[in-house]
């Protein structure tokens, strides 16, 4: 499976008056398209702020330690805040715990739901001009670049090419976006009537007047060449028909079985027209722009076919074949500067390797290095697929947290020193002052350094990968790959985002997740929800811009059990449409059964067993998970719950050993003097506990976990029946 | 305890308008003495609207509720439509008829119902604002009967000691409110704490308010609370946020059952807490209520916790109570449609399970034929309620057998 982000090492921790607290101690994991990975555990185990490291909305006092959040190439921990602005949100989005507090009380759900919408619908804009324009240029530079012995005439034409191309794809996307919001329209209709037809037969219908001049004039803005054509004429008489109807249904109780039979036969009409094929608009703009004869009376099909011929006889194979060399020759430049790249960074890796740095020496080789690695990147590449975008920015930072702690060090430590000395005096008078001495805020010198080693070594392997690959590359694809792109980035040109399409659009979110009345909920405030609506809202809201990633932190925890569940079949089924990756962070293991494709467990910032939802649920290893599992009960539990006694550990002063050992009644000695490493249980299930050690002793998890599993298997065998 | 047939708390009819809209609906239901009644449903169903209205946090609509026999919230919404419609009615019938006679009949029909109601409201309203009145009234009554005879009895210092504790008690017993009696306990542990009291101020205030002045006595008390929730008496002097959300819960506790009360209503007081401190609360009210023998009107939205926990669960939908019924039978023959989507939701910890579960999906227009035939809330077995019209009851009587 494709993995769409990698954790490695994650270490936070915050400043706090009384000394840091270590929020997150090196977790790992990864995360694969289309998969959900549910992180569970008590609340200040740090699921939360790993989650917020992810979207790079930690505190003010929290400190990034050290360790990478990769996705799509990019260490999150390390890019400017700019980049952060297209993936926030855009890419990764997330649903927050309290609905309460996430939605602004002062203004309209409406708007709330299409302000993001509009921001970023404008700067999508402009930002997909500017972006299809510098590609569209870097792809002609290369082209030309590419035929070496080319005669002016024939680099004027390479030129114009791309000129036509941009000209007729405007045209395509003009007539693509006319053709959608109609067919929209039509699909609205359609929809709108079987609701209020099965409305108005059980005689529930709440203003249907009202509704059935909607319908009407949805109905009308159907009306378009390619959508509702030969029964155009019809469709107006029937609209008209039922705008005139509206004015008879307006008292409850009156008889509805004229509007039904318009209603009937207009929906008949409409889903004939959505039904109806698409025709291949990108060669039909190709067709009006340059085609000197009218396009022929074929059927859609059939008109499908002409064009496509059309277009590739005249424009697109040699655009291809052209727009392919191009590719070819920059990805070849950019493999002779991976090269050149692996010798430099292979060359300087040793000054970062010595056990204290340099400071001019680094930054030099710095200087070095970033140039070779700026030299190997390829413009033309459209999944930016390596590190070297963040490589300078990364490198830099660690090295001046280097250098900075170096200095600030000394001040600390003295600061530290007459605490603590004031401290001692105090105790040794017998006193108990009730005030605690803050640690010296110390950065971990050792880990800055290990970090910028890792990130140069990485680096050089994903180059070496990179060529290794180097034949197996299709170019073919991949130019088609290039062309749907630079599509994709001018129909962000013509898609302009009104307020109109803005609020159909949340319309049909609010619908999406299951808001009643959409339309006169979308003019309502915050309060005049309840806190299941509201949390639809966020979700709304987080799913607006089709993200990549959805980041749900504990989304059903104030919410009941039927939201709940049907909240979270929301999120599955949308996973599954949009192929999304999601990480799900709760503290009820309950929750995530149905949901998780697999589950890590945290616990005092560390992940103290991960699995299959099938392997934590049925062969779970760890106490923690045992306790957790035992601790909740289901509907067939009579006996006393057997709750964790205690708190979690204050972080402050981590425990030295297993971070569990005071609240596990497994506990052995070993648990309380070093710490486990994760033990492998199947190639899939992992735990960190020294019951695993093969000479620990055997302990049987408690009873009423084992009981439910084996109630839950006769259950299952019953139901097999 | 389920044999107890005492009925401690019976609510009538009980209606909850905000405006237009109907937050709880002709409900009926009674909890008796020395159980667990569950309150379940989707949130904005009116479950915590019928909690607060028992309390009297709000003052009802229509209906009323009685605690221990006496009504200690009462409605006049009923009344005044009855009046109007009577009007109506009358006035059509009036200028039907020519005869005078019979007019100055129907004239003095619709006036004697009239009166009828308007006294109804006259009584209701009295309810309302002076329940607590007539329970002093009674309490004192007791305190006097208990301390007369021995206080004539006594002599010497003896006397003057049970004249001061007579004196103490009949100045409690004139504060008594027989609401006090009814206690509850939030669901927010974090906002339904005073930030700027201790832990003992905010134990204490009940007692204070119901006119405790011995400070010792008090102290005694707090003390004993919080060992009773598992809390230790130095915490009596720390402030709330120095708790963890467990903690602060058995803080709400025990200022609940510092006043001794009969009826608790607890508004879901464990849905904001992690699952392993959930055990330890839930845990914590199964020993109360053995020890105490209280009696809790457990709201909540978790069905595994109220199944756990309650004697009986009723379902609430949309402000109306459509089901009502043990809790074993609740779950075993649910009947009503919305009943059987609320447990189809629920999520167990098996994900091979999980994963073919068909959540069924509560579609009232589709799910009822209600234009002709009106529902309403009968019984279809010994303690089962369900809210139905004669086609589904039939249909019910059938699955059941």
């Amino acid at each position: 499976m494709e993995n769409k982000m990698q954790v490695r090492d994650l270490t936070i921790s915050f400043r706090t008056s009384n000394g840091k607290v270590q929020a997150v101690r090196g977790i790992n994991f990864d995360l694969a398209k289309g998969e959900t990975l549910s992180i569970v555990g008590e609340s200040g185990s740090g699921k939360s702020v790993t989650s917020k490291a992810i979207l790079g909305i930690l505190a003010g006092n929290a400190i990034i330690e050290g360790g990478e959040i990769i996705y799509d190439g990019k260490d999150l921990l390390k890019i400017s805040e700019d980049e952060f602005h297209k993936i926030r949100g855009d890419k990764i989005a997330m649903i927050f715990q309290d609905p309460m507090s996430s939605l602004n009380p002062i203004v309209k759900i409406g708007r709330q739901l299409t302000e993001a919408m509009l921001l970023k619908g404008k700067a999508r804009q402009r930002e997909s001009r500017e972006t299809f324009n510098t590609y569209l240029k870097d792809l002609n530079q290369s082209m030309i670049e590419a035929c070496e012995k080319g005669t002016k005439a024939q680099i004027d034409k390479l030129t114009k090419k791309c000129r036509d191309f941009d000209k007729f794809e405007y045209k395509h996307l003009e007539l693509e976006s006319a053709y959608n919001v109609a067919r929209e329209s039509a699909i609205e209709a359609a929809d709108d009537i079987e609701n209020l037809v099965f409305q108005m037969e059980k005689k529930a219908a709440k203003d249907a007047s009202f509704r059935m001049k909607n319908i009407a004039r949805l109905a009308k803005a159907s009306v378009q060449e390619y959508v509702v054509k030969e029964k155009a004429d019809q469709l107006k008489h029937l609209a008209a028909q039922i705008q005139k109807e509206s004015g008879k249904v307006k008292k409850a109780g009156c008889d509805y079985t004229v509007a039904i039979q318009m209603l009937k036969e207009l929906q008949a009409i409409l889903k004939e027209a959505i039904d109806f094929p698409m025709p291949n608009f990108f060669a039909m703009g190709y067709c009006l722009t340059f085609g000197k004869e009218a396009l022929p009376k074929l059927s859609v099909p059939e008109l499908n076919v002409y064009m496509r011929k059309y277009l590739d006889d005249h424009f697109m194979l040699d655009f291809i074949a052209d727009a392919k060399q191009g590719i070819i020759h920059a990805a070849n430049i950019s493999y002779q500067n991976k090269e050149k790249a692996i010798v430099a960074l292979k060359e300087k890796l040793p000054v970062f390797e010595k056990e204290s740095l340099v400071s001019k020496e680094s930054y030099d080789a710095l200087k070095y290095m970033a140039a070779a690695v700026k030299a190997t990147i390829n413009k033309l590449e459209i999944v930016k697929d390596s590190l070297s975008y963040t490589f300078e920015s990364g490198v830099k930072g660690e090295l001046d947290k280097y250098f900075a702690s170096i200095g600030k060090n000394k001040k600390e430590e003295a600061k530290y020193a007459k605490a603590k000395a004031k401290y001692d005096r105090l105790v040794q008078r017998g006193k108990e002052p009730d005030w605690k001495v803050a640690a010296a805020q110390i950065t971990d010198l050792e880990l800055v350094r290990k970090n910028i080693v890792r990130q140069i070594t990485r680096l050089i392997e994903n180059y070496e990968t990179s060529l290794a690959k180097r034949d197996q590359r299709d170019y073919d694809a991949e130019t088609v790959a290039t062309i749907d792109y630079l599509k994709a980035n001018a129909s962000g040109v013509v898609n302009k985002v009104t307020k109109q399409i803005a609020k159909n659009k949340a319309i049909k979110l609010m619908e999406e997740v299951g808001i009643a009345e959409p339309r006169k909920r979308y003019n309502q405030y915050p309060f005049e929800f309840s806190g299941g609506m509201r949390q639809r809202i966020v979700i709304a809201i987080a799913l607006a811009a089709n993200p990549d990633i959805l980041i749900c932190d504990e989304p059903t925890t104030a919410l009941d059990v039927t939201i709940q569940s049907q909240i979270l079949e929301l999120i599955n089924n949308l996973k599954r449409e949009r192929q999304l990756s999601v990480i799900f962070i709760t503290h009820d293991l309950g929750v995530v059964a149905n949901m998780a494709d697999r589950i890590a467990v945290m616990y005092a910032g560390k992940i103290v067993e991960y699995g299959t939802a099938e392997d934590i649920f049925y062969h779970a290893a760890h106490p923690y998970t045992w306790a957790l599992l035992s601790s909740m009960p289901d509907l067939d539990t009579n006996e006393k719950l057997e709750a964790i006694p205690g708190t979690p550990p204050n972080m402050i002063y981590p425990p030295v050993g297993d971070a569990f050992a005071a609240r596990n009644k497994y506990a052995m000695k070993i648990d309380f003097e070093k710490q486990p490493p994760m033990f492998k249980i199947t190639d899939s299930h992992y735990a960190a506990t020294w019951l695993l050690h093969p000479d620990a002793p055997k302990v049987e998890p408690p009873r009423i976990m084992t009981e439910r599993i084996a109630r839950m298997e006769k259950r299952r065998a019953k139901d097999a029946e | 305890m389920q044999n107890n047939q005492e009925v401690l708390l019976k609510v009538e009819h009980l209606c909850q308008y905000f405006g237009d809209v109907k937050a709880v609906d002709d409900v009926s239901f009674d909890i008796k003495k020395g159980e667990v009644f569950g309150l379940v449903g989707e949130s904005g169903c009116g479950k915590t609207t019928t909690g607060r209205s028992i309390i009297k946090l709000y003052d009802i609509t229509s209906g009323s509720v009685f605690f221990k026999g006496v009504r200690i919230a009462a409605g006049k919404r009923s009344y005044v439509k009855a009046i109007a419609d009577a009007k109506k009615e009358y006035k059509e019938k009036i200028t039907a008829v020519g005869d005078s006679a019979e007019k100055t009949r129907l004239q003095a029909e619709l006036d004697k119902i009239i009166a009828d109601n308007k006294a109804q409201i006259k009584i209701a309203n009295y309810d309302q604002k002076h329940c607590d009145k007539e329970y002093s009234k009674i309490r004192v009554k007791e305190v006097d009967e208990k301390y007369r005879p021995l206080i004539e009895k006594a002599s010497g210092q003896e006397k003057a000691k049970l004249q001061a504790e007579y004196k103490n008690e009949l100045r409690k017993a004139k504060k008594t409110k027989l609401v006090t009696q009814i206690q509850m306990i939030f669901q927010d542990p974090i906002a339904s704490l005073d930030p700027r009291m201790t832990v003992r101020d905010i134990i204490a205030e009940g007692l204070v308010i119901q006119g405790e002045k011995d400070k010792k006595v008090i102290e005694e008390k707090v003390y004993e609370m919080l060992e009773l929730v598992g809390l230790v008496r130095e915490h009596a002097t720390r402030y709330p946020h120095e708790f963890s959300g467990g903690q602060r819960q058995r803080i709400g506790v025990a200022r609940s059952i510092i006043m001794n009360p009969e009826l608790i209503i607890a508004d879901e007081p464990v849905s904001a807490l992690d699952v392993s401190i959930q055990a330890q609360v839930i845990n914590l009210l199964n020993d109360l209520r053995e020890k105490f023998g209280l009696t809790i009107l457990f709201v909540a939205h978790d069905l595994s916790v109220v199944k756990y926990f309650s004697d009986r669960i009723g379902v609430m939908y949309f402000g109306k109570m459509v089901e009502l019924a043990p809790a074993d039978e609740l779950f075993l023959n649910p009947l009503h449609p919305y009943t059987r989507s609320l447990l189809s939701s629920i999520p167990l910890p098996d994900p091979i399970y999980e994963k073919q579960r068909k959540r069924i999906i509560y579609q009232p227009l589709a799910d009822h034929d209600y234009s002709v035939d009106k529902p309403s809330f009968r019984e279809v077995k010994p303690g089962h309620f369900v809210q139905c019209n004669d086609a589904e009851y039939e249909k019910y009587m059938s699955i059941l057998k």
